[in-house]
């Protein structure tokens, strides 16, 4: 086995993720390519639609490319037309979790994948920002980047460096499907043949072993920050109704304010929502711009649905979600009493 | 106005006179946050921030404020009115931006037929105790939107951070008044002054991010068709942070809670933004801002358009909020610059 440096890897993603979109924009396979550009901040990265193949230097790829851009195919937004009004064929740089959202949002019929060509990259995970920024506390980061395996944070005064398999999000850290699962005439690159999943929910294990109680006053006080703009909602790939419950109001059936009870009720129903449906892309949280890590609510309920139902989201087209079956066999035990 | 020193282990002495007659609001780190809380244990306060995460706009017009409670007691109907609204306030810590985004958001709710009591009567009772920025941020641009980072005309006192003390400087009458009664107080030295000057010269070289704004409304009151805005609005995933963390942002929405059960309810306000799609949504189900491409070019119509006409100046200050937090970096400056590339024609909008 060859080891490699991140820095590398990088270097090597990179240069898979243009010599492919080159390909496909140049051979007319695809109108558009959506993918990752330099961030104009430390610590961030920008979703970029290109349409020319001299355009394909500005993809890049930084391990803080966390935004999940399956979420720009979803009818909710609804730019990627031509004037005609016709849908364009899209390419999508596509890590793992982009791959599993664009499957799973095609098992629930929100896109045609046959429009799209999935431009597979072998994710090496993604810089826990909140981590870093606490790290550094109240001083402003200039210039982050990534060098062998460490991550260096450049300041006015300061210098720090990282190791970055500590410094990835935890999703990241167990993650087992870094490259999208492999669909015939869709898959370009790099991508996962018939994928088993052995999940680890080591990142959420400490939180299980919490009781009810102690759960109770960890999401409470998680949730605290809370403003409600939506940030985490509109992030994620598998938000994508046209009216949310919680914006619904005739009636009103969710409280609006920030007091606690309102907020607590729009997280926890959608996260209800997202009961396996939710590819554990950690855009909700890298979006949240509190810094509220809301991963182990979602975890909690992937864990549930591979347990009850050993189903794992955006794995494979033609299985569909617990959520959308009905199975005279499933078990039922945590609604019925038992005798 | 003479100069006073304030040392660093005083500020809990300031905090403990004057919390007796003020609520004391100062930033203070919570969670991964710096927010400005009404202060009970002064050691929290932190001043050696960049800039808070949400605005202190928070204070004078709050995420959630209750307009009127009532209750029906068998025939009669008995309102209660908003609580706390003639506590006079302290914001200690204020940076200039914010403190200037005051006077915009108590310029908005005061025009018209309407004026805004609640709001107009909150910012009246509170005293502004405000910080020069001795380090902008490389996203701060106060200085582009007629501020700079040690502005105090918007403050009632002044300090600056000397590092081991701070110059204090009585602004207003308000500001000179409470000085006064600080009698403890030390007299600043000449050498302080100076050291003021010059960390002030440092701050406003060390603001990189300059904006032209020359006759952007005119660009942009010229081009509400052009092809920018579905540019701009691209990538936008249609969030609110940039218009809930923004200081100057007023919009809001009145919802009606009632407890029928408990022959109870009230009437809140609780922030709203042009972001999200339900906020024009029409009863009949049209919405003249149906996508991202209507929803971005209002906010920047908005703030660099509608402002300058209706109210004859920019409705941003330049804390560079927006810019740092957006989710898929939609940057300001970028936006900005592309705007200003567009070219200026030259016949004058003719009004009807």
């Amino acid at each position: 086995m060859i080891f490699m440096v991140i820095e590398n890897e990088n270097k090597e993603i990179e240069q898979l993720i243009r010599d492919l979109a080159r390909k496909l924009l140049e051979e007319k396979q695809v109108d558009v390519i959506i993918g990752y550009t330099e961030g104009t901040v430390p610590l961030s990265s920008s979703p970029i639609v290109i349409d020319k193949a001299e355009e394909v230097d500005k993809l890049i790829w930084n391990n803080l490319c966390y935004i999940n851009l399956a979420n720009y195919l979803v009818p909710r937004i609804p730019t990627l037309m031509n004037e005609e009004g016709q849908k364009l064929k899209v390419g999508i740089v596509s890590k793992g979790c982009v791959g599993r959202a664009l499957i799973h949002l095609s098992v629930e019929h929100q896109l045609d994948l046959e429009n799209i060509k999935i431009i597979g990259i072998p994710c090496n995970g993604i810089i826990n920002r909140k981590k870093i920024e606490d790290e550094i506390g109240e001083r402003e980061i200039f210039n982050i980047s990534v060098s062998g395996d460490n991550i260096i944070v450049k300041g006015r005064d300061f210098e720090k460096v990282f190791p970055f398999n500590e410094y990835m999000n935890e999703l990241c850290k167990v993650c087992q499907v870094k490259s999208p699962p492999f669909l015939e005439d869709i898959c370009v690159g790099e991508c996962l043949e018939n994928p088993v999943i052995e999940d680890d929910f080591s990142d959420i294990a400490e939180f299980d072993s919490k009781t009810t109680e102690e759960k109770w006053e960890y999401i409470k006080s998680l949730l605290e920050t809370c403003t409600r703009c939506y940030a985490c909602r509109e992030a994620c790939p598998m938000c994508y109704c046209n009216l949310c419950f919680v914006d619904q109001n005739q009636p009103i059936w969710f409280g609006k304010t920030t007091d606690y009870p309102d907020i607590f009720v729009f997280h926890l129903v959608r996260a209800m929502h997202m009961a396996g449906r939710c590819v554990g892309c950690g855009a909700c949280s890298s979006a949240c711009p509190m810094g509220i890590d809301l991963n182990l609510i979602t975890r909690s309920l992937e864990k549930i649905a591979k347990e009850r139902f050993n189903f794992t989201s955006g794995i494979d087209p033609g299985t569909l979600p617990p959520m959308m079956a009905f199975d005279m066999e499933d078990k039922e035990e945590f609604i019925m009493e038992e005798d | 106005m003479e100069h006073k020193i304030l040392k660093k282990d005083q500020i809990i002495k300031l905090y403990n006179d004057l919390n007796k007659d003020y609520n004391f609001y100062a930033p203070i780190k919570e969670k991964r946050n710096i927010v400005f809380r009404k202060i009970t244990n002064p050691e929290e306060i932190v001043l050696d921030y960049l800039n808070s995460k949400v605005p202190p706009k928070e204070i004078l017009f709050p995420e959630k404020d209750i307009l009127f409670e009532y209750k029906i007691n068998d025939n009669e109907i008995e309102f209660e009115e908003p609580k706390n609204l003639d506590d006079k306030n302290i914001i200690f810590g204020i940076r200039p931006c914010d403190a200037h985004s005051f006077v915009l958001l108590v310029n908005f709710f005061s025009q018209g037929d309407f004026k805004d009591e609640i709001i107009i009567n909150r910012r009246k009772n509170t005293t502004l105790i405000g910080i020069g920025c001795n380090t902008p941020k490389s996203t701060c641009f106060c200085t582009s939107v007629e501020g700079n980072p040690f502005q105090m005309d918007d403050m009632d006192i002044f300090l600056v951070d000397l590092q081991d003390k701070y110059l204090v400087e009585g602004i207003s009458d308000k500001g000179k008044d409470l000085i006064k009664k600080l009698s403890w107080l030390a007299d600043a030295k000449e050498i302080d002054l100076e050291k003021a000057q010059e960390l002030k010269k440092q701050a406003e070289e060390s603001i990189t991010t300059k904006l032209d704004l020359k006759d952007i409304d005119k660009i942009l009151d010229q081009n509400f068709d052009h092809p920018i805005w579905k540019e701009v609005s691209e990538t936008c995933i249609g969030c609110g942070t940039c218009t809930f963390l923004c200081p100057t942002c007023t919009c809001f929405d009145v919802i009606d809670e009632n407890v029928p059960n408990e022959n109870r309810g009230r009437r809140i306000r609780i922030w709203d933004t042009c972001q999200l799609s339900l906020y024009t949504l029409h009863t009949s189900g049209h919405n003249p801002r149906n996508s991202s491409i209507e929803r971005c070019r209002n906010r920047i119509l908005h703030k660099f358009c509608y402002y300058p006409e209706n109210y004859d100046t920019l409705g941003c200050v330049g804390c560079g909020r927006c810019i740092q937090l957006c989710p898929v970096n939609n940057d300001l400056r970028t936006i900005i610059e592309n705007i200003k590339k567009i070219e200026l024609k030259k016949e004058e909008k003719i009004s009807a």
